[in-house]
C-alpha cells in the first residue's frame, strides 16, 4: 500500500459450514420468497445436488421454478431467457446453485429483472442503477468466488466477448457455503477451481487496490490452497474440502474488493473467443503472469513465494522467483493441461485475443502496466 | 459505447449494493397519497350517496342484499339487512316476486323500471323501482343496483287532483245543465200550476171525465217536475266547492239521493235486484254531503261493474254501539282475488280494462272516509262477491285536514 488510497471492503452475508445448506429455505423466506427461481446447470442435476436443494425447498413448502439452461461461459441470451421466465412466473428470490456459470447467470437475470434492457447495457463498472431481486448463492466448486464478488462475467455471443459487469449490487444478499457439496467433485474440477481461487488470491494480492483487509484474505487463501490441494486429490476428507472452501471464499473477498490482473483479462478473452474453460487457463498463464508482474511488486511476490514454499524466514531477493518455480512444479504434478497449445486450437488468433484482453477491466488492477504486445509475449511464453 | 473503466470505478466508494429502501419509501409515499385520494373519493361518493333520498340497494344475482343506503335503514328497523333477501324484507315472502325488475335488468343488461306496492310498517306504500345491472369481470357474480322511490304521497295527491278536477268539471256541467233545465222546468211547472188554478173554471163546462183527466195529468206533470228538480238539486250538490263545510247529515237520505242518480242505470240492467235495508233510526253524522255521495256513488258503480248479467246489490245502513254509523254495500259479482285486496285503495290501481277507469275511485273513497275520521274495509271471495263497509264516527270533531 504505497499510496494512501481510500478503499472499500464489501462482502455478502456468509453462512458457512457443513450442513449450512439446510438453512436455505429459511433464508429465502427471510428475504421474502414466495416463489423462488432456482438457477443451476446440468452438472448439478446429474450429481443430484439440484434435487437435494429442491427437496429442501419442497419440505418447507416453498414454491420454486427451475432454470437450468446454463452452460460454462454463460451466454447473454441465456440470461434473457432466465429473466423472461422470472417475470412470467412472477418469481421473487433468485437462488443460484453451482459454480461461476449458474451464479453469473443468476446475477445477469437479477440485473435484467431489476433494470430492464439488454445485459450488454451494463458492461463495465457501476452501470446498474436499480436494485436487483434478493439473491442467495450456493457455490459448489470452491473456485469462482462469484458468490462473494461484485463481478459478473457474461459472454456476448455476437461480439465474441466475455463482458465484465462490475457493481456492488451484484454481490448476493446471502452466500451459503457448504463444503459438504464439494465431496462429489471430480479431480479435474477440484484442481481447476482451486487454481482459479489461487489465481484470484495472487492477482488481487498484488493489485494496486489491495488493502490490509483484502491482503490478509488473499494470503490466507494462498496458504490454504498450497497446503490442501494435493491432499484433497489424494483423499477427499470433509476437513480438507472445508479448507479449500475457506480458501475460495477468502480469495473471493479479496478479489471482489481489490480486483484481479492480466491473467484474468486473458482468461476472459480466451473464454470469449474459444469458449475455453476458465479453470483451465490459470495453471497455464499464472506463472508467466507472475513473472511479468514480479518487477513491479517484488516484496509481495516474495511473500507469496514464502507461503507457497512454507518457509517462515524473511524474504530473500530470489524468493518470488522460487515461489513461481514451485508453483510450476505443483501444476506440473497435477493432471491438467499446462501449455497453452493444449487448450488453444489456433495460435494465429493469439494476437486478436490479446488485443481484446487489453479492454478488460481486470487490466486496470494489474500492478505492472501491459499492452497487447506484453500479453502476447506472456502467451508465447506459456505456449 | 462503454466508457473506459478506471480504478475509482472498481473501488466504487460512492456505489453500494442497491436495496429497495428508497423504492419502498417512494411506494409507501405513493400509497399514502393514493390512499388519501381514495379516502377523499370515498367520502365524496358517500356524501353523494347520502344525498340520494331514494332507497338504494345493491343485490346479488339471487337478490341477496349486499349493501344499502341510509334511507333503507330508516325504512326498515332491521340493523343488519345485509345477507337477507330483498323479498324477505319487502314482501315477507320466501321466493322472489314475479316480474322483478332486477332479473329483467340482468337478463337484458339494461335499466328496467317498474312500480310496486309494499306493505311496510302496516301501511301500503307505492314504490317506483329502477334496476340497473352492475357487471364487473372482477366479481364472481353480477350484481344489480336497485333504486326505490316512495311515490305514495305523490300518487295520493295525483289521485286527489284528478278526482277534484273531475268533480269540479262535473259540478260545472251539472250546474250548467241544472241551470238550463231549471228554466224550462220552472216554465212547465208554472204553466201546469196555472192550468190547475184554471181547472175549477172548466169543471162545469166540460165532461167531468175530461176534467178528471186534466187534473190527473197536471198532477203528474207537477210531480214529475218535482222529481226533476230533486234530481237537479242532487246534481248540484256535486258541484259544491270541494272543501265544503261539514254539516249534520242523515246517511239514509244521502243513500237515497245517490241512488236516484244511478236509477236509470239500475233500471237498464235486467235481472239486477237492489235490496235496500236502511236502518229506521239513524243518528245524524257530521260530514261533507257531496263527498260522501261520491263515496257511495263510487261503491255503487263498482258493484254494478262487478256484476255481469243477473245478480243482486244489497245496501244496508246500521248504527254500531252508538258510536258509529256504517254503510255496507254488498254485491254478488266476480269478487276480488286475494292478492289484489291489499291494493284496492291504492291510487291508480285498477283491474278495469283501459278506458273504463284509471284507478282513483277507491283511492279517493279511502281519502274521503279518512278525512271523516272513518274507516273503509273490504272482504271478498272470488266468484261469490264483495262487501265494502264504510264506518263513520258520530263524534265528528275528528277531521284530518
Amino acid at each position: 500500500m504505497s499510496d494512501h488510497r481510500v478503499t472499500k471492503f464489501a462482502i455478502p452475508e456468509i453462512i458457512f459450514g457443513q450442513g449450512s445448506i439446510g438453512y436455505l429455505a429459511q433464508c429465502s423466506r427471510r428475504l421474502g420468497a414466495k416463489r423462488a427461481l432456482l438457477v443451476t446447470d446440468q452438472g448439478l442435476i446429474d450429481s443430484g445436488w439440484a434435487e437435494h436443494v429442491m427437496d429442501i425447498l419442497r419440505e418447507d413448502g416453498l414454491d420454486f421454478l427451475l432454470f437450468d439452461k446454463v452452460n460454462s461461459n454463460p451466454r447473454d441470451y441465456q440470461v434473457h431467457e432466465g429473466a423472461d421466465l422470472y417475470v412470467r412466473a412472477k418469481a421473487d428470490v433468485i437462488i443460484a446453485l453451482g459454480g461461476g456459470s449458474p451464479m453469473d447467470t443468476a446475477k445477469g437475470v437479477g440485473t435484467i429483472v431489476g433494470n430492464g434492457g439488454r445485459i450488454a447495457d451494463y458492461e463495465g463498472a457501476n452501470r446498474i442503477m436499480r436494485p436487483l431481486p434478493p439473491m442467495i448463492f450456493i457455490p459448489t466448486n470452491a473456485g469462482s468466488g462469484s458468490d462473494i464478488s461484485q463481478f459478473c462475467i457474461i459472454t456476448d455471443v455476437e461480439r465474441q466477448v466475455k463482458m465484465s459487469i462490475i457493481s456492488r449490487s451484484l454481490v448476493p444478499n446471502v452466500s451459503i457455503i457448504d463444503p459438504h457439496l464439494l465431496m462429489t467433485k471430480g479431480d479435474q474440477l477440484v484442481v481447476s477451481s482451486a487454481i482459479d481461487a489461487l489465481a484470484h488470491a495472487i492477482e488481487s494480492f498484488v493489485s494496486p487496490l489491495a488493502s490490509p483487509f483484502t491482503e490478509n484474505q488473499a494470503l490466507k487463501a494462498i496458504e490454504l490452497i498450497a497446503k490442501n490441494l494435493q491432499p484433497a486429490l489424494e483423499n477427499r476428507t470433509p476437513e480438507v474440502m472445508e479448507q479449500l472452501s475457506i480458501a475460495s471464499t477468502a480469495a473471493g473477498m479479496s478479489f471482489s474488493n481489490a480486483g484481479l490482473g492480466i491473467g484474468h483479462a486473458l482468461a476472459h478473452s480466451l473464454g470469449g473467443i474459444f469458449d475455453t474453460l476458465h479453470g483451465l487457463v490459470h495453471p497455464i498463464v499464472l506463472p508467466a503472469v507472475m513473472r511479468y508482474n514480479l518487477p513491479a511488486c517484488p516484496e509481495k511476490m516474495c511473500a507469496i513465494g514464502r507461503i507457497i514454499q512454507g518457509v517462515p524466514e524473511s524474504c530473500s531477493p530470489s524468493q518470488g522467483e522460487e515461489g513461481i518455480a514451485q508453483l510450476e512444479e505443483l501444476f506440473a504434478r497435477l493432471d491438467v493441461p499446462h501449455r497453452m497449445r493444449d487448450i488453444v486450437p489456433d495460435a494465429s488468433k493469439l494476437e486478436q485475443i490479446c488485443r481484446m484482453a487489453v479492454h478488460d477491466a481486470c487490466m486496470l488492477t494489474n500492478p505492472r502496466k501491459a499492452d497487447w504486445k506484453d500479453l502476447l509475449a506472456i502467451c508465447r511464453e506459456a505456449w | 459505447m462503454v466508457q473506459p473503466t478506471d480504478l475509482q470505478d472498481l473501488i466504487g466508494i460512492e456505489h453500494s449494493k442497491l436495496g429497495f429502501f428508497q423504492e419502498l419509501r417512494q411506494k409507501v409515499e405513493e400509497l399514502k397519497e393514493s390512499n388519501k385520494r381514495s379516502e377523499e373519493q370515498r367520502r365524496e361518493i358517500a356524501a353523494i350517496l347520502d344525498g340520494i333520498t331514494d332507497v338504494m340497494m345493491v343485490l346479488s344475482e339471487n337478490l341477496r342484499i349486499i349493501s344499502v343506503n341510509h334511507v333503507f335503514r330508516h325504512l326498515f328497523d332491521d340493523p343488519h339487512p345485509e345477507g337477507k333477501f330483498c323479498y324477505e324484507l319487502f314482501r315477507h315472502e320466501n321466493h322472489p316476486c314475479q316480474e322483478c325488475p332486477a332479473f329483467r335488468s340482468l337478463a337484458t343488461n339494461s335499466v328496467c323500471r317498474d312500480t310496486a306496492i309494499f306493505k311496510l310498517k302496516g301501511r301500503n306504500r307505492q314504490f317506483e323501482m329502477v334496476a340497473s345491472p352492475l357487471k364487473n369481470p372482477e366479481w364472481p357474480e353480477h350484481r344489480v343496483l336497485i333504486f326505490k322511490r316512495d311515490v305514495t304521497l305523490e300518487k295520493e295527491y295525483q289521485a286527489k287532483y284528478y278526482q277534484v278536477e273531475k268533480m269540479a268539471t262535473m259540478g260545472m256541467l251539472a250546474a250548467g245543465v241544472a241551470h238550463e233545465v231549471n228554466n224550462p222546468m220552472a216554465a212547465i211547472r208554472g204553466f201546469a200550476e196555472g192550468l190547475q188554478r184554471r181547472l175549477p173554471r172548466i169543471e162545469g163546462v166540460v165532461e167531468s171525465e175530461l176534467a178528471q183527466d186534466f187534473r190527473e195529468y197536471t198532477d203528474i206533470i207537477l210531480k214529475e217536475c218535482h222529481r226533476c228538480q230533486k234530481i237537479i238539486q242532487t246534481l248540484l250538490t256535486f258541484s259544491r266547492p270541494v272543501s265544503a263545510a261539514f254539516s249534520p247529515l242523515a246517511l239514509n237520505k244521502i243513500v237515497t239521493d245517490t241512488l236516484r242518480l244511478v236509477d236509470h242505470h239500475l233500471r237498464r240492467r235486467n235481472g239486477l235486484k237492489i235490496h235496500l235495508l236502511l236502518a229506521d233510526e239513524l243518528p245524524l253524522i257530521y260530514g261533507d254531503e257531496s263527498q260522501l255521495k261520491q263515496v257511495i256513488l263510487n261503491l255503487l258503480v263498482n258493484a254494478l261493474d262487478a256484476i255481469q248479467g243477473e245478480g243482486a246489490i244489497q245496501i244496508k245502513t246500521s248504527c254500531v254501539e252508538e258510536e258509529e254509523v256504517c254503510l255496507c254495500i254488498e254485491d254478488t259479482g266476480c269478487g276480488i282475488p286475494p292478492e289484489n285486496l291489499d291494493k284496492m285503495f291504492e291510487p291508480f290501481f285498477t283491474t278495469k280494462p283501459v278506458g273504463k277507469g284509471i284507478g282513483i275511485g277507491l283511492a279517493s273513497c279511502y281519502n274521503i272516509v279518512q278525512e271523516h275520521g272513518g274507516d273503509i274495509s273490504v272482504t271478498s271471495e272470488v266468484c261469490k262477491g264483495s262487501r265494502f263497509t264504510v264506518c263513520l264516527p258520530l263524534n265528528s270533531n275528528v277531521r284530518i285536514s
